[in-house]
């Protein structure tokens, strides 16, 4: 596996002003620092960690999921958070993730590994933060 | 030794060079600028694999010489050092190593001169100082007879390598090891002697020099294999991770009940059922995929591969390498569509791809849906088809978690129709005697007239096969696909 790619898309993201790390211990995934979301209004935080795992054969297989930390106040309001699609430890912290498939039928573009990649799942991660239940 | 000269050691025969048709084209045209007399030359930037064999190099560019960097008023190449100084301060802005390549007059032979030992040995050192941690590379091309001759000396990690072998994407050129060319004696065998007939001595030496990779071993590639093996080629390099199951002996040649019950590699079959043909057809086994290393060692050092899988994820890898290895490569595939026991359509479809061609993901052959689910882990996949199922008992759309395809079911007659005509397009290419009339044939075989259609598609402007021709492992970061951590290791059959 080469994270190369992966690399240089984070690095986008940081010149941007975006913390996301990639974690390669277990299943790899990167970690996306204080992503904004539309829990103000609500009363909730107006940023969280968002969790997302690299999928296996990336780019060629699409990003998919998204996971909140264990006792995140938006478990339960995200769409699909309340279909656990299974727990994962990152770094010393506990995640869940949630049954969110953007570039799958679930609101966003068709999947284009040319154009796509987690530089631009922020951008999905952020419409999913931010519509609430 | 290729190159070898008093001045300069080769430590041994190793490197492999590639270069893709229409960049040989414009390397010859311009270091023949002086022909027939006098030597011209060029530096050039060159991705590189270090191989378990060797490294293999592959031209990514050429960075001419512009009015003042050479001297015109000499037989033999004298470089200026302003042009020197620039190719090395161009090096610290890109990752691929640096060579210099010159002509020798028409006639001689590639042979290194003492002069080109001084050049050569002030060059290994002196791009070291800019491009640290790459080969410098350095080759000779010249035309003896008419045909194109080359040879080769690369510097890499304090030694020199030769060049055992260079590929020219559908041109035949020789390999020149000190000696000569690299030919391997006339090997005339009453056994091609039709073959021999139609296309001449010549070309049936070239498929003993030559070496294939085909890329998966069922039905098409078991096809592949044995027309490949009955032709005479030299060498073949068999990838396939999977075992004969009984439903694949109506297609699979070589293949017996007795290797169903007893779940035999297919790669294993294939060697054996090639060296049943040709005891002296040398073959590498490897059970595995592309990209996986080992797989992608053995296939850049291909002349040709064939891709004979199903899989989307496969094809995808070979138009990976076609593009940032230059391996020519010939995909095929069939598929049968029915209806009410019916059935509507038999359809082949070749596809060529050489670099310049538009890859995979331009030419629109990629399903992101149907690569991710091959790309899945098998409890990922469990995982995703009781979600889908849950899903629909709720009402809702299944496909997000799982998009349930028709199985394309295949038959042997089909298969091997495919196979026969993707391997007839290799031998095309290894011999030099034809080529494929298309991009990307299609072709109904329950159509009237057949149906035959060529899809001549354009690159998509964003698409990174247009950047990294010949880029080798310098663009990993743009590569096609990766591969997934669950897959098995590749493991090459002994023997």
């Amino acid at each position: 596996m080469s994270w190369e790619r992966i690399e240089q898309e984070l690095a986008q993201l940081r010149e941007g002003g975006q913390l996301a790390d990639l974690f390669t211990e277990g299943r790899a995934v990167v970690v996306y620092r204080q992503v904004p979301t539309g829990g103000l209004a609500i009363g909730l935080p107006p940023t969280e960690d968002v969790v997302v795992p690299v999928p296996p054969g990336y780019p060629a297989n699409m990003i998919d999921l998204a996971g909140l930390p264990i006792g995140s106040p938006f478990l339960g309001r995200a769409r699909g958070s309340q279909n656990n699609q299974g727990a994962i430890l990152v770094a010393g912290r506990q995640w869940q993730l949630a049954s969110y498939h953007p570039h799958n039928g679930g609101g966003g573009p068709p999947w284009d590994q040319m154009r796509h990649g987690f530089h631009t799942y922020l951008d999905q991660l952020i419409a999913w933060l931010d519509k609430l239940t | 030794m290729a190159g070898q000269t008093n001045l300069i050691k080769i430590a041994k025969n190793d490197s492999v060079v590639r270069f893709s048709k229409t960049e040989f084209q414009a390397l010859a045209s311009l270091l023949f600028r002086r022909y027939p007399g006098h030597e011209w030359a060029t530096f050039a930037r060159l991705g590189w694999r270090d191989t378990k064999e060797g490294l293999v190099v592959s031209l990514a560019s050429l960075d001419p010489p512009n009015s003042e960097d050479m001297n015109e008023f000499v037989g033999h190449v004298q470089i200026m050092e302003p042009y020197t100084l620039r190719i090395a301060l161009s090096a610290e802005q890109h990752p691929l190593a640096v060579g210099v390549i010159h002509s020798h007059p028409e006639g001689c032979l590639p042979a290194p001169s003492s002069i080109d030992d001084d050049m050569d040995g002030y060059y290994g050192a002196y791009f070291n100082d800019f491009a640290p941690g790459r080969p410098f590379v350095s080759l000779i091309l010249s035309r003896v007879s008419g045909a194109f001759i080359l040879s080769g000396r690369i510097y890499w990690q304090g030694l020199w390598h030769g060049v055992e072998k260079f590929v020219v994407e559908t041109t035949s050129v020789a390999t020149w090891l000190g000696t000569g060319p690299k030919f391997k004696p006339l090997d005339i065998r009453e056994r091609t002697a039709r073959l021999n007939s139609a296309f001449g001595i010549e070309a049936a030496s070239r498929l003993r020099r030559a070496t294939v990779a085909v890329i998966g071993a069922g039905g098409t590639g078991s096809a592949v294999i044995e027309i490949l093996a009955r032709a005479g080629v030299g060498k073949l390099i068999l990838v396939d991770p999977d075992h004969i199951e009984e439903s694949n002996l109506e297609r699979v040649h070589g293949s017996q009940p007795s290797h169903a019950e007893q779940a035999v590699p297919k790669v294993e079959v294939a060697r054996n059922h090639i060296l049943a043909i040709d005891p002296s057809c040398q073959v590498e086994a490897i059970m595995g995929r592309l990209p996986q290393n080992e797989v992608v060692d053995a296939v850049i050092r291909a002349d040709v591969a064939v891709g004979c899988t199903d899989q989307q994820h496969s094809r995808l890898a070979l138009s990976d390498i076609a593009v940032r290895y230059l391996v020519p490569t010939i995909d095929c595939a069939v598929a049968l569509e029915g209806a009410d026991g019916a059935v509507t359509a038999q359809v082949i479809q070749l596809v060529r791809f050489l670099s310049v061609d538009p890859c995979a993901l331009c030419r629109g052959m990629i399903v992101p849906n149907t690569i991710s689910q091959e790309l899945m882990s098998e409890d990922e996949r469990n995982f995703r088809q009781e979600e889908a199922k849950q899903a629909q008992r709720r009402g809702e759309n299944p496909n997000q978690y799982w998009h349930r395809e028709a199985q394309l079911n295949t038959v042997g007659f089909l298969t091997t129709m495919a196979g026969s005509m993707a391997a007839g397009y290799a031998i095309g290419w290894l011999t030099g005697r034809f080529e494929p009339p298309f991009s990307r044939l299609q072709m109904n075989l329950l159509s009237k007239d057949l149906d035959v259609t060529d899809s001549a598609e354009i690159p998509r402007a964003e698409c990174a096969c247009r950047r990294i021709r010949g880029w080798s492992d310098q663009s990993t970061a743009d590569a096609f696909l990766t591969v997934p951590l669950h897959w098995p290791a590749a493991q090459r059959l002994d023997g």
